[in-house]
């Protein structure tokens, strides 16, 4: 032991230095005896430990550390400085949360109300930071230290707690709906105090709380029960919102009441490919997920997603009930106190002060939300009956005495006194239930006890129909007195409407609350969100109730609304695409469902919707349009005008060609002649105006406009001639393209029509009367006609010499175009595959177009053309049989055409004309004779 | 020659030739032909494989023959209105028709008619039975298609109304055709319509799982067995195949033709209006408007065979041959009843009572019973008990067993031998 300390003592000898003596290097001196010219950093030093400091250099374990220290300013500053340098580096916020939220948290409880406040400006600002699913882990500490700031005793505490409560209900509402369990009774006791048990001889004796006063608050007993009832009232809205089933219902405004509550399935899509070889199993649920089979109750932990657990306990109506039962009594008493108040100031007693009114609307808002809780609809039910059993009596004494209430104007002869209040208000808080409009306070009223009347029972009846009829009366007067309401408030009316309609089954109910609808539906000049909001209330309204309450069926009102629609789409025009595509909504299902009155409507309305010009069909956007086609298929009949102007709405290029040929394929399977529609004994479509609709449909030019062509003398008409007998008016390409696949539709329609000879001889008269006396022709008629004669004619039937004439000159026409158009490949094709076809299909055809090449008649220029023409028919394989057998033709007119042309050199379409007609002779020559060898 | 396996049943609009007749679904030669009236589109059904109902077209009866009787009418059902469609359960217990908006039900064993179900706004276009007979599925003019569960409609509980337990609304015109897969309440049912969609639904859910949109509007649609795919008949008399092993998840897809089993079968010239495969799912069967009926190979596209019928056909299925087709001296095991025209016969004062008692399904005991799934597990389970219990159970008792049974086996071949010694010598005794 001792060997070892002098060792020691050896090793750490100090050396001893000396006035006047040299100081001895030491080993490891560096050498510095080097120079250099520069010296050059690549970098900076950095400060890489402590993470970055403000606020006097202090980083944030420091600020974090000074929390806990015992002088208040310090603590308030060290909160600031922590805002501000968790603003400057917001990254440092998740890195440190815990350590921050959990200091933070314990300062909500802190005896200076100076740290309080500036811990909520911090909590406020993290939030703003932290998406509410990484809070999570430290969401229990954070709503331990609120409960524990809720039920602080000092009241400034509490105050402040509410105000912590704000922050975290704004930015993590489903995390905080999850604590319901705590927060709720924290309400209460916030507002009351629990009774003793022996002393239950109170009048208002069903709860187990009796309302509290403190006379050491800073506001009174009255504002401060506001403010807590405030956010009592958002918190449960928080709760209702944050249900995971039927989040989507709750957002839409309104209709989602109406609409009653249906369980979404959400599905899961699974890709077998992946599974194949897993080995992993897949959970296969009975009806497609909607219903889980519950093998086993037991959970490793608690689901810690939002809102998933919470349904165990806030669900079902027993907890409702049970909570509802001690709140009710309190805010019944709550709201006598208030009342109380005002009558010994005023004698009417359907007038309140503005307070009054605030916090009636906070109970009424409370009561409307407590039924919300329960999400589904047979819990809703019992939970209504309940309300109703225990409470009916009281609301109605307490609520529907002096219903509707007014505002009491209170003369402003105080302004001093009244600033004050306001900078109190605003010091609690109540600003946003400061002023309470009193329709608003009216309809909510009206929300909560029609909740009450039940559904189908008629006992009861009796008994509800003092407070109801005096609701009714109050409804219908708001929504017929010719003001205009906002959105919101229509909103609740109409939901109130809907239930009492329901509820009461009764025809007069039913048609007097609906006229009062009406009335408002038909005022000029609504906001388009209250129109459609009125629209869409009663498309839901006979779409969803018609089929099951016969009273709602038989009533007058929705009848005539439902007449009105068509005339309402008509008038609309264009200038609201969706709303009328919301009015097509309604009309489309009602005349699927053969509503009487909606289809006689639309049958008087028919022919200006499917106007050619301005009609709704053509100046609506494409969904619109397909729908208006679609409701052709419930219409009950078509006279001659209405197929008349569909036939020109196919035409005019308006609507495109798909949709086009849809219209042509509704008019087709109406027609009887179609027969898919065997069994209904009335006939939509008569067989003359199927035939004519398809006939004009075919030419796509109306009589009139083929009368007023003939006069007119425009660039686009190329001249008659020799070679093209008939004048052709060339269309557009995109016109002619669009009629090219109408014209295929109208061909494939005839073509599957019974007796092909009978149609073909109609469709041979109609060309005759209408087309053969024309001059001039549009190229796409007489494509065409070309097209269709040959699809439609039967083998056995013997086309008219006219009409074989007429195409003749079609033909020649068209192939005459055909040189001329270099531009299009695709009208290219058409022209030529319609003439091919027609002369392939009828050999007296191909005849009669070689017997008009009269050569001697012809001027030089036009020589080539012929030669091309010919040339052209005499390349195509299928033709050459054609031609061979006008072979004497044929040599006639080449004879001729070398005859008389009379230029020295020989021509470069001369000689094209001359090696096919060559190659055709020679092949069809050897045919036969390999014919004649075999 | 053998009884064929299955038969292809058809019917035509003009009925000149026959009502409906029986072919061979091979070579297309006619087996039978039903003689007397014609019938309407939909509403050819085979009652228990031993009776055929047709509704005649445009009146308010439907014809009945005895299967094996093929030339005599035996009996018309008098309706309260025009048949549009008709179908027979799978068991033989039920008959729905659709007579203008509404859907009658009656039960084949007393002919009461039990209820009337209104829940169409215009004429049922089309009613499917799911092949447990457990569900049915209507569709109708008014683009709604419902499926029902038929045990909550065939209710004693008067007082309620009974309510179809999907409403499938997605459709925009009218259904045309309906088709239901196998596997009862876990089938999928395919609808088609003039919106020239066809969608494939759940019957047990009510979810929409598959929307195809094709050119034309579409107006029969059938699975195959294996539901590999969808034949769709269009209003063009092309009948496209679509292929639904496609791995994209997509709910709605236009129709292409492609290499991997998007096809399309040409040949017909006017709507497709049944379609029909075989059990094996190798041939396929289209009716159309153009009169002719064909037959398809699936595998190669090409139509087999083709017969010209007299007008439009109105119904073409291939079904499993009924055991009394072909033996013309056998009988119906159960005569027809009589068909109330009522609901409720005895309050109409009818005083012949039957005598019979009457069996339904009362309401309480639909509530909850065993999911699918559990019984699917409960099968499973008692399955592998069994051939766990035979296979490989314990060795001990498996040979107790088997020496029991070779000794028993031991001692009547010793019977045998004792009986025969004792004929023999009772024959050869010369006498």
């Amino acid at each position: 032991m001792k060997a070892k300390k002098q060792k020691r003592q050896g090793d750490f000898q100090k050396v001893q230095l000396k006035v006047g003596k040299k100081k001895p290097k030491a080993d490891n001196a560096t050498n510095v005896n080097f120079r250099s010219k520069a010296i050059h950093l690549p970098e900076q030093l950095k400060h890489v430990d402590s993470g970055p400091t403000k606020h006097r250099q202090l980083d944030i374990m420091d600020l974090l550390s000074k929390l806990h220290h015992i002088n208040s300013n310090i603590k308030q500053g060290a909160l600031v400085g922590l805002r501000e340098l968790l603003s400057a580096q917001p990254s440092m916020i998740e890195l440190h949360a815990s350590a921050v939220l959990s200091e933070v948290a314990a300062l909500f409880t802190d005896k200076d109300g100076s740290v309080r406040a500036a811990a909520v400006r911090l909590l406020r600002f993290i939030t703003q930071c932290i998406p509410a699913e990484r809070v999570v882990p430290f969401f229990p500490l954070l709503s331990a230290h609120l409960t524990c700031a809720m039920t602080h005793i000092s009241e400034a505490i509490q105050e402040d707690a509410l105000r912590v409560l704000d922050v975290l209900l704004e930015h993590y509402p489903g995390l905080l709906s999850q604590r319901h369990t705590v927060l709720l009774t924290n309400f209460l006791e916030l507002i009351s105090q629990k009774r003793k048990a022996a002393t239950g001889q109170d009048k208002s004796g069903k709860g187990g709380f009796a309302l509290t006063i403190s006379t050491n608050r800073s506001v009174t007993a009255q504002q401060w029960r506001l403010t807590v009832l405030l956010r009592l009232g958002s918190f449960l809205q928080a709760v209702v919102e944050e249900r995971p089933l039927d989040e989507g219902v709750t957002s839409s405004i309104g209709l989602g009441m109406w609409a009653g509550e249906k369980g979404s399935v959400t599905s899961v899509d699974v890709s077998w490919e992946e599974h194949v070889f897993g080995k992993g199993r897949i959970q296969v649920f009975e009806n497609s997920g909607a219903v889980p089979t519950p093998h086993s109750a037991y959970r490793l932990r608690p689901d810690s997603k939002a809102g998933a657990g919470m349904n165990k306990e806030l669900c079902s109506a027993e907890t409702v009930q049970g909570f509802a039962g001690t709140l009710v009594p309190l805010l019944l008493e709550i709201w006598v106190e208030a009342a109380g108040g005002d009558h010994v100031q005023t004698d009417s007693g359907h007038l309140l002060s503005a307070e009054a009114m605030a916090l009636m609307f906070q109970i009424l808002t409370i009561l409307q939300l407590l039924r919300r809780v329960s999400p589904h609809r047979d819990q809703k039910d019992i939970l209504d009956a309940w309300f109703r059993n225990s409470y009916l009596a009281d609301f109605k004494h307490h609520f529907m005495k002096n219903f509707p209430y007014g505002l009491l104007e209170v003369a402003r002869h105080k302004k001093k006194a009244d600033g004050k209040r306001i900078r109190q208000q605003v010091a609690a808080g109540t600003v946003a239930g400061g002023n309470v409009e009193p329709l608003a306070l009216n309809v909510t009223l009206c929300q909560v006890m029609v909740t009450l009347s039940l559904r189908g029972q008629d006992h009861v009846e009796a008994e509800d129909a003092d407070w109801l009829g005096t609701i009714r009366v109050f409804i219908r007067e708001t929504l017929s007195n010719g003001g205009k309401l906002s959105s919101k408030h229509l909103a609740a009316l109409l939901e109130v409407v809907w239930r009492m309609i329901v509820t009461q089954r009764s025809r007069v109910v039913t048609d007097d609350l609906l006229q009062a609808v009406y009335v408002q539906y038909q005022q000029r000049n609504l906001a388009v969100s209250v129109r459609s909001l009125l629209l869409c209330f009663f498309s839901q309204f006979y779409i969803q109730e018609h089929q099951n309450h016969p009273h709602i069926a038989r009533s007058r009102i929705l009848a005539r609304w439902l007449a009105s629609l068509p005339v309402q789409l008509v008038q609309l025009g264009s200038r609201n695409p969706q709303l009328s595509a919301q009015l097509l909504e309604t009309i489309h299902p009602a005349a699927a469902r053969g509503n009487k009155d909606l289809l006689q409507s639309l049958q008087k309305n028919a022919c200006s919707i499917y106007d050619p010009q301005e009609g709704c069909v053509v100046v609506l956007p494409v969904e619109s349009q397909k729908r208006l086609v679609q409701i052709l298929h419930s219409l009950p009949a078509f006279p001659a005008e209405l197929l008349a102007c569909l036939s020109q709405v196919c035409n005019t290029g308006r609507v495109s060609a798909s949709l086009a040929t849809m219209l042509i394929r509704t008019i087709h399977l109406r027609s009887p002649l179609c027969g898919w529609s065997s069994s209904s004994q009335d006939v939509p479509v008569k067989d003359v105006d199927y035939l004519s609709f398809f006939f004009t449909t075919l030419t796509g030019f109306s009589s009139e406009m083929l009368q007023a062509l003939q006069d007119t003398d425009e660039d686009s008409l190329l001249p008659s001639s020799i070679l093209s007998p008939l004048s052709v008016f060339a269309t557009t390409l995109e016109q002619f393209l669009h009629h090219w696949d109408i014209v295929e539709e109208v061909c494939h329609c005839l073509d599957t029509l019974g007796s092909r000879a009978q149609c073909f001889d109609v469709i041979q008269n109609a060309i005759i009367k209408n087309l053969c006396g024309l001059v001039v022709v549009p190229d796409c008629v007489c494509a065409a006609i070309l097209r269709c004669v040959p699809r439609l004619l039967d083998v056995n039937f013997l086309p008219s010499d006219t009409l074989l004439h007429f195409l003749s000159d079609c033909c020649l026409s068209m192939l005459n175009l055909l040189l001329q158009l270099e531009q299009s490949a695709h009208k290219r094709d058409a022209v030529w595959e319609a003439c091919f076809a027609a002369l392939s299909t009828v050999p007296r055809l191909l005849r009669l177009v070689l017997q008009s090449f009269r050569v001697c008649d012809l001027c030089e220029e036009e020589l080539p053309v012929l030669a091309q023409i010919l040339s052209l028919l005499l390349q195509h394989t299928q033709l050459r049989n054609h031609m061979m057998a006008n072979a004497s033709l044929l040599q006639h007119i080449i004879q001729d055409l070398t005859h008389f042309y009379g230029g020295e050199t020989r021509e470069q379409w001369l000689t094209d004309l001359l090696y096919c007609y060559s190659v055709t002779l020679f092949g069809h020559r050897a045919n036969m004779g390999m014919r004649d060898i075999y | 020659m053998s009884a064929p396996v299955e038969v292809v049943l058809s019917a035509d609009s003009a009925g000149q030739l026959f009502n409906c007749a029986v072919f061979d679904p091979h070579s297309g030669s006619e087996f039978l032909s039903y003689r007397g009236g014609n019938t309407s589109s939909r509403s050819l059904t085979v009652l228990n494989g031993e009776y055929i109902l047709g509704a005649q077209l445009g009146k308010n009866f439907i014809n009945v023959w005895e299967i094996q009787r093929k030339d005599q009418l035996q009996q018309k059902i008098v309706c309260p209105g025009i048949v549009t469609c008709l179908c027979a359960s799978p068991d033989g217990l039920y008959v729905l028709a659709g007579i203008a908006e509404a859907i009658y039900l009656w039960e084949m064993s007393t002919g009461n008619l039990l209820a009337i179900l209104s829940r169409h706004y215009q004429d049922v276009s089309c009613i499917r039975f799911t092949d447990d007979s457990s569900h049915f599925v209507s569709g109708g003019k008014d683009n709604l298609a419902l499926i029902w569960n038929l045990s909550s409609v065939v209710q004693l509980d008067s007082s309620r109304t009974p309510e179809p337990c999907h409403i499938l609304s997605r459709h925009s015109l009218p259904i045309t055709d309906i088709h239901c897969g196998l596997m009862g309440p876990q089938a999928r049912v395919a609808t088609a319509s003039l919106d020239q969609t066809v969608k494939v639904w759940e019957v047990s859910s009510g979810e929409m799982l598959l929307s195809v949109l094709f050119d034309v509007g579409i107006m029969s649609v059938t699975f195959d067995p294996c539901e590999y795919f969808l034949f769709c008949g269009g209003s063009d008399g092309n009948i496209f195949q679509v292929s639904l092993c496609s791995t994209s998840l997509s709910r709605d897809k236009t129709f292409q033709t492609d290499s991997d089993g998007n096809q399309v079968f040409k040949g017909h010239r006017n709507l497709v209006t049944c379609l029909s495969v075989s059990m094996d799912g190798t041939l396929l069967l289209s009716g159309s408007n153009d009169e002719t009926v064909r037959m398809w190979d699936v595998q190669s596209k090409q139509c087999i065979w083709s017969i010209n019928h007299k007008g439009h056909v109105t119904n073409a299925v291939i079904i499993p041959a009924p055991a009394n087709m072909f033996l013309a001296d056998s009988h119906p095991a159960v005569p027809l009843p009589r068909f109330s025209r009522h609901l409720n016969p005895s309050e109409q004062g009818d005083g012949t009572g039957s005598g019979g008692m009457c069996l339904r399904l009362g309401a309480s005991t639909q509530e909850r019973e065993g999911t699918y799934l559990e019984k699917a597990d409960e099968l499973y389970s008692l399955m592998c008990a069994v051939t766990d219990k035979s296979v490989f159970g314990d060795g001990e008792n498996t040979k107790v067993r088997v020496s029991e049974l070779e000794e028993e086996v031991k001692t009547l071949k010793k019977i045998n031998k004792d009986l025969y010694e004792f004929s023999t010598q009772l024959l050869t005794k010369p006498n």
